[in-house]
């Protein structure tokens, strides 16, 4: 991951001074910029960092970091190219940032679930990944509760119910739905506040599948910890592995072979292939055009089919290991490959043609589920989503990791915002990875595709773009066992997005505006 | 404006498939004949995700696409537990799913069926012994039949309907 972290300096040296600077400032191992503040300063930082435009990209704690403060908060900040982590120390409150920066709210909700941690300030003090049916006082994330079965409380209080906003109004009702939905897709809430058909107010209940996924990371060794990653999201499997992997390499100081990253690349590209045709398919569905869907489903068949014989595993899940890949993929598969996604483009095309000439289909995505350009920075939306909306967010461009520095995807841009933006976008997307991995193909070295792996102490963060966008993990390693895993998936960002885009849309656009963002509860739940 | 005619008479879009799965055809010949004897000729399936990592939902999915298309062997993924013979479950059960789970189990009429589909579900795999998960799906319902894997692919999991199929044949 390369960063370019002038800009932060700059702007802590502004509210700091440079003479402060010096010691309280280092550079992690995957070049992400630390910053140690005291509690009394953190206001005027913030304030300072939003007035520069820095996005909020996750906040996340951490117990025993510091000798001196009980549990250590991180605050990860981007702008385009600079990541800049500003940390302090706290012993079980902290300010709340959530009036400066809206999507902190969720973040700092987690954190009050994991710790405990009382937010000053905070606009909103329910209970997040901890539905009503956990003990009160209790606090998964600690290190004094160790990971075993708990007592849950079998009847729930109607007053204890998490309680929704309400809408009030002549003719304002709610359409609760879910956490079980129609379809074959994962459990979430939905509560709409409706005024006859269109939709006043959305708010999403997520965290029904609530794993704990992080608890169980802490004391695996890292070789263990492939399998948890790949569990975070299904579809996601190569880049949350590849994340997680790239995270212990950095730490660890192992040098990856070049050919490995060729792989590991093509493999990435091919997930998102499939993961957009999927959506795409999806989206036909969700207005009434079958014949479209079907030309997507049977290329994505394809892609599963094409996965299973490069890695044996139709998710390619098994193949990402922590100093490589677990085995090497022949000349003879990749030629294979190559001329898969030959064809696969030309008939990607004729799909396209068929969809995109259809009136039905454009009528009903056009101006439907807009997302404002003005909310991806206080929002933070990433990916497709925010590349419709005339974002420049892409985790390849502006902080490449692996080989994506030589080779760039083609920056993507639309500014409608629309439903039709994110199908276009994820559209030209297939087109450009097609093109990667025929690139890629074309100059993959030979060589070892594995390097000895010794595995050392300490802690960075890494970044990936999935399918979705943006995915990074944060990883500590102490005593060669995870002492902390913490991830942070773009459905987790973009969930607040779909709050947005439905606002003055009609209920039965909801599915395909669902679609169209296509987040994955498993990786916001965790 | 499309004309009528055009539609009826210009060349089907609709193609031959690229590829004939022949396991796909005889495991679906056998699932037909098994449902029309024991079902009146259709399976209605209604998916519970209790905490799975999404990657059974799409493979389940999957057994919509053209590929596999098992709506002609008279199976049916329905909208609503009340139509039900049958509950594929998928994935651990998390203690935040427990309520919605039991509820959609007790809104299926009976006789009824419980499949567990994929390692998760099958005994919780590796999030058993947690503080946030229960374990597989038999901590709160009577399982009928797991189909392990992760996940199982839709050639697996349409053998695993087979396989109920012949049991409740026999029952």
């Amino acid at each position: 991951m390369t960063t370019d972290n002038d800009i932060g300096i700059r702007v802590a040296q502004e509210f700091l001074g440079s003479d402060a600077l010096a010691d309280r400032i280092m550079h992690g191992p995957n070049n992400e910029l630390y910053l140690l503040i005291e509690e009394s300063e953190f206001e005027i930082a913030i304030s300072h960092l939003a007035a520069n435009k820095f996005v909020l990209i996750s906040i996340f704690c951490c117990e025993r970091f510091s000798l001196h403060a009980t549990q250590t908060l991180f605050y990860i900040f981007e702008r385009r190219t600079s990541i800049l982590v500003v940390f302090l120390g706290i012993n079980g409150y902290a300010t709340s940032i959530a009036g400066i920066y809206p999507c902190a709210s969720w973040f700092e909700r987690e954190c009050r679930d994991g710790f405990g941690i009382e937010f000053e300030g905070a606009f909103d003090n329910r209970r997040l990944f901890l539905h009503e049916t956990y003990p009160d006082d209790f606090h998964p994330l600690k290190k004094s509760f160790k990971n075993a079965s708990i007592v849950t409380k079998e009847i729930i209080n109607p007053a204890d119910e998490y309680p929704f906003l309400e809408v009030l109004g002549e003719g304002v009702y709610q359409v609760p739905v879910g956490p079980v939905h129609a379809g074959i897709i994962e459990p979430g809430h939905f509560r709409f506040s409706v005024i006859g058909e269109t939709i006043f107010n959305l708010e999403c209940r997520m965290f029904y599948k609530h794993r704990g996924i992080e608890k169980l990371a802490e004391g695996k060794i890292p070789t263990y910890c492939i399998r948890i990653a790949e569990a975070v999201s299904g579809d996601e499997s190569v880049a949350n592995t590849t994340a997680f992997c790239m995270a212990v390499e950095q730490i660890s100081h192992i040098q990856v072979p070049e050919r490995t990253w060729y792989l590991r690349t093509i493999l990435l590209e091919l997930e998102r292939i499939c993961s957009h045709l999927g959506d795409q398919a999806g989206m036909l569905i969700d207005v009434a055009f079958p014949l479209g869907a079907s030309q997507f489903s049977v290329l994505r068949e394809e892609c599963f089919r094409e996965s299973d014989q490069l890695t044996g595993s139709r998710f390619l899940r098994g193949i990402i290991a922590i100093g490589g890949i677990s085995r090497d993929i022949p000349k003879v598969q990749l030629d294979e490959l190559l001329s898969f996604v030959h064809q696969l483009r030309k008939r990607y095309r004729i799909g396209l043609k068929i969809v995109l000439s259809t009136a039905s289909v454009i009528d009903r995505f056009s101006t439907t589920g807009v997302i404002l350009p003005a909310l991806l920075r206080p929002l933070n939306i990433t990916g497709p989503a925010a590349r419709a909306s005339g974002g420049k967010v892409d985790v390849r461009l502006n902080h490449p990791y692996g080989i994506y520095d030589k080779f760039a995807p083609k920056p993507q841009r639309l500014r409608d915002g629309d439903v039709l933006s994110r199908f276009t976008i994820k559209a030209s997307e297939i087109m450009d990875s097609i093109d990667l991995i025929e690139r890629l193909i074309a100059s993959v070295p030979g060589g070892d595709v594995r390097s000895d792996a010794i595995i050392r102490d300490g802690y960075t963060l890494a970044m990936v773009e999935s399918a979705r966008g943006q995915n990074l993990c944060w990883v500590w390693i102490k005593d060669g066992v995870i002492e902390r895993y913490k991830v942070r998936t773009a459905s987790f960002s973009n969930w607040l997005a779909i709050e947005h885009a439905v606002q003055g849309n009609i209920v039965p656009d909801f599915p395909v505006i669902n679609k169209s963002l296509n987040l994955s509860y498993a990786g916001t739940d965790l | 404006m499309v004309s009528v005619l055009t539609c009826l008479l210009k060349k089907k879009v609709t193609e031959d498939l690229p590829v004939l799965d022949e396991e796909i055809e005889v495991i679906g010949r056998e699932i037909k004949i098994a449902i029309n004897a024991v079902f009146g000729r259709s399976l209605a399936i209604r998916e519970l995700d209790t905490g799975s990592d999404n990657a059974t939902e799409i493979e389940i999915n999957n057994l919509n696409n053209p590929f596999y298309d098992v709506e002609r062997f008279g199976i049916t993924f329905v909208a609503s537990p009340r139509h039900a013979d049958v509950l594929i479950v998928t994935g651990c059960v998390t203690h935040n799913m427990v309520i919605a789970a039991k509820k959609t189990y007790d809104a299926m009429p009976s006789p009824k069926f419980v499949v567990a589909v994929g390692d998760d579900a099958c005994d919780g795999g590796i999030f058993s012994g947690t503080y946030a998960v229960l374990g597989g799906v038999e901590k709160i319902l009577p399982v009928d039949l797991k189909i392990p894997g992760n996940p199982p692919t839709p050639v697996q999991i349409l053998a695993g309907l087979l396989a109920l199929m012949k049991k409740a044949r026999r029952e």
